[in-house]
């Protein structure tokens, strides 16, 4: 199992991107050793009862970076700490490498696979997922579908790493107009490796598209949860017919082993 | 000030090294937070609450916060009685600390069958059995709303358990008082008072309730008061011990329950929160009595009670 942590760290900065999106930075030297693409932290937050559950955006040296949206009272109370200590418990979930399916970096560098990673990002799906993008070696295609292009986070970051960017906006202000699963269906082959994480509803289609296409793909899913640890089996979610609790055996699943 | 006081306690005959228990259906089958805290350091493990046969729970959305609290409707999901003998009873007997295995059934009979297949086991493994009376997940009502039912759960679980059984009731009850009096009186060794209560949380943005199942149990901060009101009340009618448990998030809280009345507290939501709270309220406990030069934790159990009764 992988080594976690509940204690308080020094906040460095909790600064505003844009919009309601904040970036906070944790000083963290012994905890970012053990920090893996997917992984999250519970996150103390004044003036409300639960932590509350935040991926991992980027590690650089011994700072873990969050990347959120203010969505409801935790991360608009969580956006308004600008220093001082947060207690976090983490990292949480299994990570990319647990599945077994991201080919080694080795591998990637001799050219010895032919790994071609598709990321499938809706709203703030990006931000775990691009924790992953720069740990894979490889570059690939992001499909990143948002409500607006003032949501649109991240972009600068995947084009300094080469990937592709294609971007879709409910409302048509960049990109194409509509739900990015409209256009992924005509790109993909089957020697893609998908990683997905957005809404429900995203990850349903994308589902449907992999099982049609018989392409590998990997989902990270969201749920509402108390405990972070597997204790109170409230963000449970069915995988393969089974219970499985996003928090403990997840947030990744192979994709088509959920029953969305 | 340097005096170590004792937090040790006798409770139905077995010996707690302090009067922390986990609460049930808040810390899984009792060892998911051994990475975190020594679970050693813990009174006991009460475990989430174990049926006949495995359970799916409920559906999605089954945790919304609310003001200082949760609600949840989890639905009793779990392995059911046959694998947790299997694996989590076996992992549990390592720990070191006393553990009490939380039932429930849709019927007497369901009951039964769980306490017979428990009491099959190494008898030194379960210190107790606490009885889920009280869950709203499983029937439309809670059990311990009828009377009769819920007597000859108790009097059936105790023809076959030689241990101790401690009933969980619901706050949602006229009297609890006497509810608590009605379990004595069929052979209940003690009570646990008491479970979530009953609440309702809808979301204005879209007009929906936010737990699948609407009504959920309510837990934390927010419902102190309430409980403590039950077990104090429940004290001065009851010879058995109760098992005081609704928002403790600090020591403090733990002594106000035992102050009104409890012998023992659960801590719940407060170990969702964090399970370092569970060790930082024994921590707490110890702290308060050093203060206040109190040898014992023993001593504290009803004084509010007893000196307003007399």
């Amino acid at each position: 199992m992988n080594k976690k942590f509940d204690k308080n760290y020094k906040i460095i900065s909790n600064v505003k991107v844009h919009g309601n999106y904040f970036e906070l930075k944790i000083k963290a030297p012994i905890t970012v050793k053990h920090c893996h693409p997917g992984q999250f932290f519970m996150l103390s937050i004044p003036n409300v009862f639960l932590r509350r559950p935040i991926s991992i955006h980027n590690i650089k040296k011994n700072t873990i970076i969050f990347l959120y949206k203010v969505i409801g009272d935790g991360t608009r109370n969580l956006s308004k700490i600008k220093s001082g200590k947060i207690q976090l418990l983490g990292p949480l979930g299994n990570s990319y490498y647990d599945l077994n399916f991201v080919p080694s970096s080795q591998k990637i560098n001799n050219k010895s696979c032919n790994f071609s990673p598709i990321i499938i990002a809706g709203g703030t799906g990006i931000v775990s997922l691009y924790f992953l993008a720069i740990n894979l070696n490889t570059r690939g295609t992001i499909y990143y579908g948002v409500y607006s292009e003032k949501d649109l986070l991240c972009l600068e970051k995947f084009k300094k790493i080469g990937w592709k960017i294609i971007i879709s906006t409910e409302d048509g202000s960049q990109g194409y107009k509509g739900y990015i699963t409209d256009i992924l269906h005509k790109d993909l082959r089957n020697d893609n490796t998908l990683f997905v994480c957005g809404p429900a509803s995203m990850l349903k289609k994308v589902s449907q598209i992999a099982k049609e296409k018989n392409i590998n793909g990997f989902a990270s899913l969201e749920e509402k949860m108390a405990c972070g640890i597997g204790n109170c089996q409230g963000c449970v979610v069915k995988v393969k017919g089974q219970n499985k609790r996003v928090c403990r055996d997840g947030t990744i699943f192979r994709i088509e082993d959920i029953d969305l | 000030m340097n005096m170590i006081p004792n937090l040790g306690i006798n409770f139905l005959g077995i010996e707690l090294k302090n009067p922390v228990l986990t609460a049930s259906g808040t810390f899984g089958y009792g060892y998911e937070a051994e990475d975190l805290i020594p679970l050693k350091k813990l009174g006991g493990i009460i475990t989430k609450t174990i049926t006949l046969h495995p359970r799916f729970g409920n559906p999605q959305p089954r945790i919304v916060e609310v003001e200082s609290g949760l609600l949840n409707t989890i639905g009793l999901q779990n392995i059911g009685v046959m694998s947790f003998i299997d694996e989590p009873l076996d992992r549990l007997s390592k720990i070191g600390v006393p553990i009490i295995v939380s039932i429930a059934g849709n019927t007497e009979k369901e009951y039964r069958e769980i306490a017979k297949i428990l009491n099959m086991q190494n008898n030194s493994i379960i210190s107790a059995v606490e009885l889920n009376l009280s869950c709203p997940n499983l029937r439309k009502k809670p059990i311990c709303h009828n009377l009769s039912l819920m007597q000859n759960i108790i009097k059936g679980v105790k023809k076959i358990l030689k241990i101790p059984i401690i009933a969980k009731l619901s706050p949602l009850v006229a009297d609890i008082p006497r509810l608590a009096l009605a379990a004595q009186n069929v052979g209940a060794n003690a009570v646990t008072l008491t479970n979530t209560y009953p609440a309702v949380a809808i979301n204005v943005k879209n007009f929906t309730p936010k737990l699948s199942t609407i009504n959920g149990g309510m837990s934390g901060s927010c419902i102190k008061p309430m409980s403590i009101y039950h077990v104090y009340n429940a004290y001065q009618r009851i010879k058995i011990p109760i098992v005081g448990c609704g928002g403790i998030m600090t020591g403090e809280d733990a002594i106000e329950f035992m102050l009104a009345g409890a012998s023992v507290v659960s801590v719940g939501s407060a170990s969702l929160v964090s399970p370092k709270n569970l060790i930082k309220i024994i921590n707490e406990i110890e702290f308060i009595l050093k203060c206040k030069s109190i040898k014992s934790i023993k001593e504290v159990i009803g004084i509010v009670n007893s000196k307003i009764l007399k």
